[in-house]
């Protein structure tokens, strides 16, 4: 038997010596590891196990001032991807590809660059949800969330606007209550292991959110549908290029309904409502496409300036008699022209038939210029201004919507010409919104307070508790009640028997004032564009509603009564059924047995010759166009020859220039 | 001869701190594996009664090679090695399976074998009787350095073909360490200080073998890539530190959560400190102590060569391959994979590091007592 040796026991202790170093440094490291480092390992790793989740709140509904939704939310779904789950990003990206409508290598993209979760499409329907769901690929998860929606689609979309995917505000409504709808979302704080799965520990942390609140509106359903229609039948009767339609309480201010055509669908605000706009889309480029979604989604009420023409006279009027330097009594003399401008003569529409003496009540009736240059001039530039100002044009309005113009007016009283004040009268040189026009007109029949328009009635919870109220505001009086009363026998007179008769309603009091004037595009009058426009107030002896209706680029024919007043009377006849306004027939029309007659052909024959011909047949004309002269011929008629119309009806006559 | 030195008791250290540390595996793979049990077979326990099985029988093949003479093993080391290395070809047939891009193990239809357990406790034997053989001349260069080295490498070579650098870095460290117990010359620590780093070069820098440069790379600062190279340290770094001084409880660990990829094998460890805190793996670690120095201890008092071989072979074997794993967890060491004796979950190797714990408790019943009782005081 051989033994270990001296010398192997000398080695083995040199072993163990070895062994003992080792032992000791591994004690060390531990000791520094779990007791000197370890309040830094572990804040690092609680932050590696704590995942904090957003819980998104509920956005808040918008209903009508009856309480119907007009804006809901509707369960979505978002796909995410856990980066770290999954080790072949292309062979995920063919599965998914086809299901969420996103290019393979976008998905790849979007994986490889992601650190932890990523989001790959959201607002996926459920069934496509449910598809993804069956794949079970690892890493690819689902979420459900909520997307907003809108039940009547295409139905005030430029009053409620719409969302992005992420649920903000865009346009409308849904972007200037943002604040109020949104909510604050709550906070999920958790314990996850590797896989984001949560752990089975404590340690997890709710903190509440506030859904969004909800929004009770001034729109009421019903007067928005009326004007959704007229607006849509405006635009394809006259061929137009849009129409604008906006009905408000004239007493408080409340927006009833604000109609725009063509509109877009807020579930999808980037695809044109029609084939033929579609099909012209789809060879756009990027940036073309968002300048048209851009102007899509412009609110033409709020967003856009027009010249207001002959509605305009009703400010003219107002300062007039406000002012005093007229009263009911005043009469003006048209002779067709006003020529106390050197170097400028003005016609008035008429002039080849002057108005000649006219009673206040015929001048506004008839919309004679003469009369109102006369009118503007007895008021002066200083005081014509300040009442400009006053009926809030040049300012913003105050409506609860976003992008609000001023409107363009003289700043000072230095900038107005002689010539300027003569064409301020009748609604010439200045721009105005139609939501200021339509709000100026109100402060002319509710007795002279000019409100701030708001559409937005109140904001509650959930719950129902009311969070915060909008009452009618008066911004200021503008006039006092005795002139509104005149204004408004005035405006009546002018639907009976001026050039609003076309709105004229049998058994309601309703007044009104067209208006037609060229478009100024880039700062110069275009010929042959128009805006015409009707502005009514009913019923004139307690004023309901007023309603505006303007149509942009009519198509052939272009007289304000006659384009945009049947669709005022549309809107205003409805209304007035529905809100059970009691018709109240006079004697003149309980008695008045309707007698008709057939239009007769006028076309070819001069100025002269065809007012002639429709003064002894007892039928009105307008003629609303002031470069015509003597030797111009009449082009197109309406109701054209053969038609059946009734004694007293407007024949419009429309010409070209002779030369 | 053999009458003077009388049979008598085992090392009852040497038993009582393996069994503990058996236990201890037990239970902290069932706490660490959980997790994945649970997600990839639905049962918690899946591996739990994997590895009580192999433990029972593992103790088994204990206490039967505790009670067979050791002198067995020498009369036989030549085949024993023979067969060990035939097993580590074997892999290269058919029967061998490849998993994550290693061939390391055989299958053998009810379970999967590694035969590189059996190559570390083979080549200790094979190498003791070589070594006990060899006598004076051991140191000689002609015929003790070179056939010694021949040995070293033959068994080395088998593992490293296995692509296993951690393992064969073990069988080397320990039959190394046999051969320098043995009466190695001093200058070989130059020469092989050379050929180690020549080697280790190789080893890293060699085509196909690139993630070892990585591994070095993210040794240096795991935290400088922390969700790639790095991940694995720093994720048990985590475990470690935040189960502080006395842990989070056991079965608490919220790191065996897939933080810590197989946290029940070559990771344990982290999971120890994070749920038994530095008390833990202090007790590990002294219980690793406790069995080497006892092991050494046995040497010393052993009566033949062989047995002393023996016993300083697994001795080394044991601290090398804890000690490496656990200065890998520690961030040491570069990241290499080794699992812990006696407690990470796997059977062969918990049946290959019993059946060592055998033979030495075998080799320390013939013991001289006065020698060890004296010993005692010394260590």
């Amino acid at each position: 038997m051989k033994k270990p040796n001296r010398a192997n026991f000398v080695r083995l202790k040199i072993a163990i010596a070895v062994v003992s170093l080792v032992v000791f440094f591994l004690f060390y490291k531990l000791i520094k590891i779990q007791v000197v480092e370890a309040n830094d390992l572990k804040k690092q790793a609680l932050r590696q196990w704590t995942k904090s989740v957003e819980i998104e709140p509920t956005r808040g509904i918008i209903y009508d001032r009856n309480g119907r939704k007009l804006a809901i939310n509707t369960p979505s779904y978002t796909v995410w991807a856990y980066v770290s789950e999954i080790e072949n990003p292309e062979e995920v990206a063919k599965k998914i590809s086809p299901i969420i409508e996103v290019a393979e290598d976008e998905i790849v993209n979007l994986i490889k660059n992601g650190t932890n979760m990523k989001k790959l499409k959201q607002a996926i329907t459920m069934e496509q949800a449910e598809e993804l769901k069956n794949l079970n690929i690892t890493g690819i998860s689902i979420t459900e969330g909520t997307k907003r929606y809108y039940p009547l689609n295409n139905f005030a979309s430029y009053v409620i606007g719409f969302t992005d995917v992420d649920n903000n505000g865009q346009y409308g409504i849904e972007k200037t209550f943002d604040s109020y709808l949104k909510g604050t979302p709550g906070l999920w704080i958790k314990l996850t292991d590797a896989k984001n799965k949560q752990l089975p520990y404590d340690g997890e942390i709710i903190y509440e959110g506030q859904n969004g609140y909800n929004l009770l509106l001034t729109i009421d359903e019903n007067i928005q549908r009326f004007a959704e229609e007229a607006a849509s039948k405006a635009l394809e009767d006259n061929k137009a290029k849009s129409v604008n339609i906006i009905v408000m309480d004239p007493m408080t201010g409340e927006i009833l309904a604000l109609a725009n055509k063509p509109d877009y669908n807020p579930n999808s605000p980037r695809d044109p409502m029609d084939q033929e706009t579609k099909s012209e889309w789809s060879n756009l480029s990027t940036e073309e496409l968002q300048n048209e979604w851009f102007k899509l989604w412009r609110n033409y009420s709020v967003n856009d300036l027009y010249e207001p023409g002959s509605t305009f006279k009703i400010v003219t009027a107002a300062a007039a008699l406000e002012e005093g330097v007229v009263n009911k009594n005043t009469h003006f003399y048209c002779n067709g022209f006003y020529k106390e401008i050197p170097k400028v003569t003005l016609r008035c529409a008429k002039w080849y038939d002057p108005h000649g003496d006219q009673d206040l009540y015929e001048a506004f009736a008839n919309s004679c210029n003469i009369a109102f240059i006369n009118m503007a001039n007895s008021v002066g530039k200083e005081k014509m201004l300040e009442y400009i100002k006053a009926f809030g044009f040049g300012e913003l309005t105050g409506i609860d919507l976003s992008g609000e113009q001023k409107g363009i007016i003289p700043k000072r009283v230095e900038d107005i010409r002689d010539v300027n004040l003569a064409t301020i009268s009748y609604g010439h040189s200045v721009a105005v919104t139609p939501i200021q026009m339509i709000n100026a007109i109100s402060a002319a029949a509710n007795g002279g307070n000019l409100m701030t328009p708001h559409i937005v009635k109140a904001v509650s919870d959930d719950d129902g508790n009311l969070i915060k109220e909008y009452k009618p505001e008066i911004k200021r009086q503008v006039i006092s009640e005795t002139t509104s009363k005149v204004l408004l026998e005035m405006l009546e007179k002018t639907v009976t028997e001026g050039t609003g008769t076309k709105t004229y309603i049998p058994g309601y009091r309703v007044g009104g004032k067209t208006g037609t004037a060229e478009k100024i595009i880039d700062g110069k009058y275009v010929p042959g564009k128009y805006i015409s426009s009707f502005g009514g107030i009913a019923p004139v002896d307690n004023p309901r509603i007023a309603v505006l209706v303007i149509v942009d680029e009519p198509t052939d024919i272009y007289y304000g009564g006659t384009v945009a007043g049947p669709y005022a009377k549309m809107v205003i006849e409805n209304t007035l059924e529905y809100l059970s306004v009691p018709r109240e027939f006079t004697d003149e029309e309980l008695s008045e047995t309707t007698e008709t007659l057939i239009v007769p052909d006028l076309v070819g024959l001069s100025v002269v010759e065809a007012t002639k011909i429709l003064k002894e047949l007892g039928l009105k004309y307008v003629i609303d166009y002031e470069e015509i002269s003597e030797s111009s011929k009449v082009t197109k008629q309406h109701p054209s020859a053969g038609e059946e119309i009734e004694v007293n009806s407007i024949v419009d006559l429309y010409f070209k220039n002779a030369n | 001869m053999k009458s003077k030195f009388r049979k008598h008791e085992p090392d009852f250290y040497i038993l009582f701190s393996t069994i503990m540390l058996v236990f201890i595996g037990v239970i902290m793979v069932y706490s660490a594996s959980s997790p994945k049990a649970l997600l990839e077979f639905g049962d918690a326990l899946y591996f739990f009664k994997r590895q009580f099985i192999w433990a029972i029988l593992g103790l088994i093949t204990m206490i039967v090679l505790m009670n067979i003479d050791y002198h067995i093993w020498k009369k036989h080391s030549t085949l024993i090695y023979v067969f060990t290395i035939i097993l580590g070809l074997l892999i290269f047939t058919p029967l061998g399976i490849e998993l994550k891009g290693a061939r390391r193990w055989l299958n053998l239809g009810f379970t999967t074998f590694m035969p590189s357990d059996a190559i570390k406790l083979g080549s200790i034997i094979f190498f003791a009787s070589f070594l006990e053989n060899k006598k004076e001349k051991v140191s000689s260069l002609k015929d003790g350095l070179i056939p010694a080295f021949l040995v070293i490498g033959l068994s080395t070579g088998l593992v490293y073909l296995q692509k296993d650098l951690s393992t064969s870095i073990t069988v080397a460290g320990t039959m190394l360490s046999m051969y320098f117990i043995a009466g190695m010359p001093y200058y070989v620590f130059i020469i092989s200080g050379v050929l180690a780093t020549i080697f280790i070069r190789v080893a890293i820098y060699s085509e196909g073998n690139e993630y070892r440069l990585e591994r070095i790379k993210s040794f240096r600062d795991p935290f400088a890539d922390k969700l790639g190279d790095g991940y694995q340290i720093v994720q048990s770094l985590y475990a470690l530190g935040s189960g502080g001084l006395f842990g989070v409880g056991l079965g608490k660990s919220k790191q065996k959560f897939f933080y810590i990829p197989e946290a029940y094998n070559d990771f344990i460890f982290s999971i120890i400190g994070e749920e038994l805190g530095l008390v833990g793996t202090t007790f590990i670690l002294a219980l690793y102590a406790i069995i080497i120095f006892r092991a050494f201890n046995v040497a010393k008092n052993s009566n033949d060569k062989f047995a002393f071989f023996v016993s300083c072979g697994i001795g080394s074997l044991i601290a090398i391959q804890a000690f490496m794993n656990i200065a890998v967890v520690t961030s040491s060491i570069p990241p290499t994979g080794i699992n812990l004796p006696f407690i990470s979950s796997g059977g062969t190797s918990l049946i290959f590091y019993l059946a060592s714990i055998g033979i030495l408790l075998n080799i320390s019943r013939y013991t001289k007592i006065g020698g060890s009782k004296k010993n005692e005081h010394n260590s």
